[in-house]
């Protein structure tokens, strides 16, 4: 008996030692993927792109060695595979270290693969343990690993630019997101688009610039709409940020206003089988810029104001609209807010066919704007003293 | 008693246990000059009363204040006539404050090894002991290793007598007991066992005296052996008996219905029974205002748990849970790492052990090499190992503030437990990662919850709860509101002040009285 036990212990011991190191990894033997695009080749198959820092050109302590390779600190590799892991080992047999997922935190989406779905491709990011949901998800017009290559002033790497850019930029898309945007009936998805441009003065970097949302019709890319377009969809954005319009009062004076707050509220209505909307929107605006001699101290000048910016932002969003309409895409939730209000009509009848349902809606639009500051003075200060003369 | 002084040869004193003093003074004189040949120090010094009756003093050269015993045996051999009967002697002749009557050797030369001064005179089966000693002593000093800002700044010292009234001083009362005891074939070393009568828990005393009674060894040096010998675990590595050489620590610890051991020759005294949460808190925090108190032990948490995981939590995240780093901070620590030749368990361990080996050295040099070791240390294990890519600088920053944090626990036996304790856990960190952290974390906690101090849960009052003696764990509650004594140790008395005295202070709300009553004279007057 005192032998059984013996051995047991001993057994026991040696397992938990034994069943220990299996994924023992040293930093050093790893290569951490900051960011990641995908593309479609013409024949069909994927490429994968990965950004990896050169950690050695980091400016670690310069003792000891370990090659550098040019000035860049990061390094791009790319393969073509019939899936993404495929492409991810072809990777891999030509990398000294192991890639290691946990740290991307972009993924960029090609054109290509974008308007041919791209929900196949994402799975892997949802299954595989390394991948993190919070990472951001952008698209961009034609290769995405163009994105990785560029090389920003600011960032060292690419990745960390676009991260930077998607968080400031207002349309801020995770993995999750997209996840949930693509999962739920009476949403479509939208990307943030964004660009390597040269940049001005013309030098060597390539700077990254955000030029647009791409718009989803289920998980197919169906329009990139610019900016401007689209001045409306923060207003639908779950967290509101700030933006500027420029309202013109005549063909020289100009008045920059940024919108610091803003709601909106979508109510829909059945009547007789026919879908009404009824937005409200709500928005604050402060005074940034003021290009003209219009004396803010006066109030009906402040109605005047506030008239343009209902005016600029119904037709705005009247725009956004008729993009939804024409585009079938419902990027902002539609169909999520007539769920919620007739729950049964919409199981019943919409759900399934909501995006073809989407250009018979009729829809009324409402702003209130509430101009609260208009800055530190009132009337342009040059201006002003010229009137005292 | 011929036979016996033939049969004698070294012996120690519980073989004389019983022995009686012979009424034949020659047969004393032989005895213990046979006993203590070679012993150059011992003095046996024969003289004859005034009224001519032999009689001896024996006593150990340079135990004893000369002085003193030469005016004591001043008034036996000049100014008194002296008498047969040591009764006589002892009650009027002797002009000694400290004597004793012993009838058997073991007792007499207890007395007399100690610093005693024995006179035997003829024709008596019994020896008169004067306590009139006068060893070298070192003079009270500020105890080192417990250093405070606010507090008194004594230290015991060497000698138990002066100790125990160091403690008299801070317990002026005659509850305060000190039962004494001798322990160690060779040394026979002193001991006092010191409680506060009605607070203590009996049975916590007889524990300690009955386990210290038992103990049979040749030699106390120090009160380690005596630590040793009466804690509860052997094989565990955290301390169930603290010491402490400030006389205030052992008074407030009596007056918390604790037992303290005193042991001569040593200014460590041990405090009996304790929890664990004694090992984090310091003397000071009961001097110092109850807010800063609190912070500071807060403070002490935090960092036993940085010191004792620091270094596995670095090696478990950087070898297998990389996704928990930022990916700026992974990166940098990546960069630093990027050229380093060793795992990062390596990397550790060689790091800690220089370090302990560094914290080692500088305590036993010579405090003038003490200063190249630290210079050297710096260079050497901070600097020079960072520069030359052989350790990575996250490496030192992290071992540096595990170093930092040990320091911050005031107990020194509880901070080296806890330093030793963190190479386990390293080492199960780099097998199984954070998993293998916790196991190992969980299995000294089990641990934790199953020692016991002489019949104390070392955990208590956290481990069983009691809630209302938490005031004094993980903060330290103003003094008016700990009004009883801590209760799990089984205190006769709990109550420690009467009772909402805070309160009346606080409804009275300061002197307003005094002032408003001179306003309304004034206004009388005028």
């Amino acid at each position: 008996m005192k032998t059984v036990t013996r051995i047991l212990v001993v057994v026991s011991l040696c397992m938990f030692l034994v069943s220990g190191c299996w994924d023992r990894r040293e930093v050093n033997d790893m290569a951490i993927v900051i960011a990641m695009a995908m593309d479609k080749e013409p024949d069909g198959r994927y490429r994968l792109s990965i950004q990896v820092p050169l950690v050695s050109s980091l400016g670690a302590q310069s003792g000891g060695g370990g090659g550098t390779s040019g000035d860049k600190s990061y390094y791009v590799d790319s393969a073509v595979g019939r899936t993404i892991r495929d492409a991810n080992g072809l990777i891999q047999a030509r990398m000294s270290r192991e890639i290691y997922y946990s740290h991307h935190r972009m993924i960029v989406i090609g054109e290509e693969l974008a308007k041919d779905g791209m929900s196949d491709v994402l799975d892997i990011v949802a299954r595989f343990p390394e991948n993190r949901l919070t990472a951001y998800i952008v698209m961009t017009k034609g290769k995405g690993i163009e994105l990785l290559t560029a090389q920003p002033q600011f960032e060292r790497f690419s990745g960390e630019a676009m991260r930077e850019l998607v968080k400031m930029g207002g349309i801020t898309v995770s993995l999750k997101d997209v996840a949930q945007m693509l999962g739920t009936p009476g949403v479509d998805a939208i990307l943030p688009v964004l660009a390597a441009v040269d940049s001005h003065p013309k030098g060597k970097s390539k700077e990254i610039e955000a030029t647009g949302v791409g718009l989803f019709r289920q998980d197919k890319l169906v329009a990139i709409a610019k900016p401007k377009e689209l001045l409306g969809l923060r207003l639908f954005q779950r967290d509101f940020t700030p933006f500027s319009v420029v309202v013109s009062l005549n063909k020289h004076e100009r008045l920059t206003i940024s919108l610091s707050k803003g709601r909106a509220n979508i109510k829909p209505v059945i009547k007789k089988g026919h879908i009404h909307f009824k937005i409200d929107l709500y928005a604050s605006a402060v005074v940034v810029e003021n290009q003209s001699n219009l004396d803010l101290e006066e109030e009906k000048n402040i109605r005047m104001l506030q008239a343009k910016l209902v005016e600029q932002i119904n037709s705005g969003v009247k725009h956004m609209m008729q993009t939804i309409q024409q585009k079938q895409s419902d990027f902002i939730g539609l169909g999520i807010a007539l769920s919620r209000n007739y729950p049964r009509e919409w199981r019943d009848r919409y759900r399934n066919r909501w995006n073809e349902e989407l250009p018979k809606i009729t829809y009324e639009i409402r702003s209130k704007v509430n101009m609260a500051n208009f800055g530190q003075t009132t009337k342009n200060i040059t201006q002003g003293e010229d009137d005292h003369e | 008693m011929k036979e016996l002084i033939e049969t004698m040869n070294a012996c120690s004193l519980i073989e004389l246990e019983g022995i009686p003093i012979s009424p034949q003074l020659g047969e004393n004189i032989d005895l213990l000059k046979k006993m203590f040949s070679d012993c150059s120090d011992f003095v046996i010094r024969e003289f004859r009363q005034k009224n001519s009756v032999r009689a001896i003093a024996v006593f150990v050269d340079g135990l004893i204040d000369t002085k003193e015993v030469n005016s004591a045996l001043k008034s036996l051999m000049v100014l008194e006539d002296g008498d047969q009967d040591i009764k006589v002697i002892e009650e009027s002749l002797l002009p000694v404050s400290q004597m004793g009557r012993v009838d058997d050797y073991k007792k007499l030369l207890q007395a007399v090894l100690s610093g005693d001064t024995g006179i035997l005179v003829e024709g008596n089966t019994e020896a008169l002991t004067l306590g009139i000693r006068g060893a070298e002593k070192r003079s009270v000093n500020e105890p080192e290793g417990e250093a405070v800002v606010r507090g008194p700044r004594e230290g015991f010292i060497e000698n138990i007598r002066t100790n125990t009234s160091m403690l008299r001083r801070k317990l002026r009362t005659p509850r305060l007991k000190m039962k004494s005891l001798v322990v160690g074939r060779e040394t026979n070393t002193n001991l006092v066992v010191a409680f506060l009568d009605g607070i203590a828990d009996p049975e916590i005393v007889q524990e300690v005296t009955g386990r210290i009674s038992k103990i049979n060894m040749d030699a106390v040096l120090e009160s380690g052996y005596i630590e040793e010998m009466i804690q509860d675990n052997t094989y565990s590595p955290f301390p169930q008996v603290m010491y402490s050489e400030r006389p205030d620590t052992v008074a407030a610890a009596l007056l918390e219905g604790r037992v303290a051991i005193f042991v001569d020759g040593t200014p460590m005294v041990l405090i009996a029974p304790v929890t664990f949460w004694m090992m984090m808190q310091a003397s000071e925090d009961y001097y110092e205002r109850f807010q800063m108190a609190t912070f500071v032990r807060l403070l002490r948490y935090v960092f036993l748990i940085i010191s004792l995981i620091t270094p596995a939590l670095y090696v478990a995240i950087t070898t297998y849970h990389q996704q928990m780093l930022p990916t700026t901070l992974l990166l940098s620590i990546a960069a630093a790492r990027e050229s380093i030749p060793f795992p990062a368990i390596v990397e550790a361990f060689i790091m800690e052990i220089s370090f302990e080996a560094l914290r080692e050295a500088g305590i036993r040099l010579p405090k003038t090499v003490g200063q190249a070791v630290s210079i050297l240390g710096a260079l050497v294990v901070g600097q020079a190992a960072v520069q030359a890519g052989i350790v990575s600088a996250p490496m030192v920053i992290v071992v540096s503030l595990t170093g930092i944090a040990s320091f911050t626990i005031p107990h020194f036996n509880a901070s080296i437990s806890l330093r030793m304790l963190r190479f386990p856990i390293m080492i199960a960190a780099s097998i199984l990662g954070i998993y293998g952290m916790l196991v190992s974390l969980l299995l000294i906690l089990g641990h934790m919850a199953n020692l016991r101090s002489f019949g104390v849960p070392y955990l208590s009052p956290l481990a069983p709860l009691s809630i209302g003696d938490l005031k004094d764990v993980l903060m330290r509650a103003p003094w008016s509101m700990m009004e009883k004594r801590p209760s799990f140790l089984g205190v006769q008395n709990a109550r420690r002040m009467n009772d909402g005295y805070a309160n009346s202070i606080q409804q009275r709300g300061g002197q307003s009285g005094v002032t408003g009553n001179r306003h309304q004279s004034e206004e009388g007057q005028s």
